[in-house]
């Protein structure tokens, strides 16, 4: 398996991710209203910000799962346009982690983890295996390789979606609210995952409400409301003393 | 009380031998045009539910002509009316397939269709019925549109719809009876004829209908241990996640007062 060097979060002259101007529309509603941001390797960044904001919005549009309707963005040096064949390259540089974890249900952990990497990738059946196993091992489930996802508890089910995701060894891992569906007590679980990924190098962008995890993690944390950014920052300085009104009236919300 | 079906006919046979033939009949009509219907279906029913504007287009297409046309004009639409309006050699060609094939055929192509454009919009339902998490997920992880279906979608479709399919095999096994009326000597013909040679309605076609209560009787165990087989661990039953929409009752009325109108 390739390991992600670690690279110096403050040396951001190689960005991995660029939007520009960025507009998706829901008919009449504009979810994303000029959008900018940029990504460098290996950099985490927290997206937050009060629901209908647009944050999920914006990360499903860097795989292209939401077409975007203005602007421009280009992954890895792979502009998006609708070119599947682009599309399809650049999903394979970037891992997703769903809300609801969309395991396939009727393949089993490893099988759900052997997927892609066959299919996309054209790993025989014992290379993506032994890749899967590793991966299983990493995210500390690999007892349970041969359940079905429906036997497994929310946490487990979550960490599996983790290491499907790093089966086709992407160069940028995109959660959106990977603990939101989540029992409290299997949260931990899946952070401790995710900020041991961010430390072996991994460049990640999460959306997140999780203030201990972008405290511990986080790079930059970008604030959205109404389809724009509103705010960004280092995670120090926009918890404890956030610049815009709305990111304050937010923060007084989510911190009891 | 079935006595008469083990009294020798003029023929040298024993009735009852005369029934088993037609049992035979049917039993390949309905198994082979599953078959055709199942992979029809299956395909129809994909293209119903892809981006393409074109390929959903035809695939309604298909479903609306398929379904609601009865089976018996499509029996006589199959078996009169396609030779003449082919070129005529080839029309020719196919009228002089000797009898049973010359009924066969065209009683396969046309219950095999028919049940085709019912199976696809199940598996439409089926399709829909997924969240869409898993298409975005397999999308996510960069699989084309086609391994999509192939590895993420169908496979739990089809689970999903494996009890109302129940509903199409049993159709498909009843409405072989309407082959009658292009000539195949199938179970519900032999019956009749069995009726007409020995004036013993009754048993004639009680020993129809008793066969063909086993035959469903076979195809719904059947089809509960299919269901049991494929059924995912950890998940509770497909059973009616997906209503059938299309209950109505299968055409099978259609052919039977052609039937006992001659007994009488």
């Amino acid at each position: 398996m390739r390991q992600e060097g670690a690279v110096n979060p403050s040396n951001h002259s190689s960005a991995i991710v660029v939007v520009e101007n960025l507009v998706k529309r829901f008919g009449g509603f504009t979810a994303l209203n000029d959008v900018h941001l940029t990504v460098a390797k290996g950099e985490k960044i927290v997206l937050c910000g009060p629901s209908g904001s647009g944050k999920s919005t914006l990360i499903r549009c860097i795989n292209h799962i939401e077409k975007h309707d203005g602007g421009r963005i280009v992954v890895d040096g792979v502009e998006l346009v609708n070119r599947m064949a682009d599309i399809n390259s650049v999903r394979c540089e970037v891992g997703m982690v769903f809300q609801s974890f969309n395991l396939f249900p009727h393949l089993s952990v490893v099988e759900n983890c052997m997927l892609a990497p066959m299919k996309v990738r054209g790993l025989s059946r014992p290379e993506a295996h032994e890749r899967a196993m590793g991966l299983l091992r990493k995210v500390r489930i690999h007892g349970q390789a041969d359940k079905y996802p429906a036997q497994l508890s929310g946490g487990q089910q979550q960490r599996v979606a983790i290491a499907r995701a790093l089966c086709m060894q992407p160069k940028i891992m995109l959660f959106d609210e990977p603990t939101s569906a989540l029992d409290p007590e299997m949260v931990k679980e899946v952070l401790d995952t995710m900020v041991q990924l961010a430390g072996e190098g991994m460049t990640m962008v999460c959306v997140t409400h999780e203030i201990g995890f972008a405290r511990e993690v986080a790079d930059r944390v970008v604030f959205m409301d109404q389809g724009s950014i509103v705010e960004e920052g280092e995670p120090a300085s926009f918890f404890s003393s956030p610049r815009t009104e709305r990111a304050k009236g937010f923060l007084n919300q989510i911190i009891h | 009380m079935f006595g008469v079906l083990f009294e020798q006919t003029a023929d040298g046979q024993r009735y009852i031998d005369w029934l088993l033939a037609g049992l035979g009949w049917t039993l390949a009509l309905a198994f082979f045009g599953w078959w055709i219907a199942f992979a029809v279906g299956v395909i129809v029913g994909i293209g119903r539910t892809v981006q393409n504007r074109l390929v959903t287009a035809l695939a309604r297409l298909y479903v609306e002509i398929f379904r609601n046309i009865p089976v018996l004009v499509q029996m006589f639409l199959w078996y009169f009316v396609l030779p003449e309006i082919l070129p005529s050699r080839l029309g020719d060609a196919i009228k002089q397939i000797p009898p049973p094939w010359g009924s066969f055929f065209p009683a396969l192509v046309c219950l095999g269709l028919y049940t085709a454009a019912r199976i696809a919009e199940q598996v439409r339902a089926g399709i829909e019925a997924l969240p869409k998490g898993q298409t975005e997920a397999a999308n996510a992880l960069g699989l084309s549109p086609l391994l999509t279906y192939r590895h993420v979608i169908v496979p739990q479709a089809l689970r999903l719809i494996v009890p109302s399919l129940t509903s199409e095999v049993m159709g498909i096994y009843k409405n072989t009876s309407v082959a009658l009326t292009i000539g195949l000597m199938e179970l519900t013909a032999q019956a009749r004829q069995i009726s007409e040679a020995t004036f013993q309605t009754f048993t004639a076609f009680g020993a129809a209908t008793l066969i063909y209560l086993v035959l469903a009787l076979i195809a719904y165990q059947s089809m509960m241990l299919i269901d049991k087989a494929v059924r995912i661990p950890g998940s509770t039953p497909a059973k009616d996640a997906v209503e059938p929409i299309l209950a109505d009752d299968v055409q099978s009325g259609t052919a039977l007062p052609h039937g006992m109108e001659v007994v009488k």
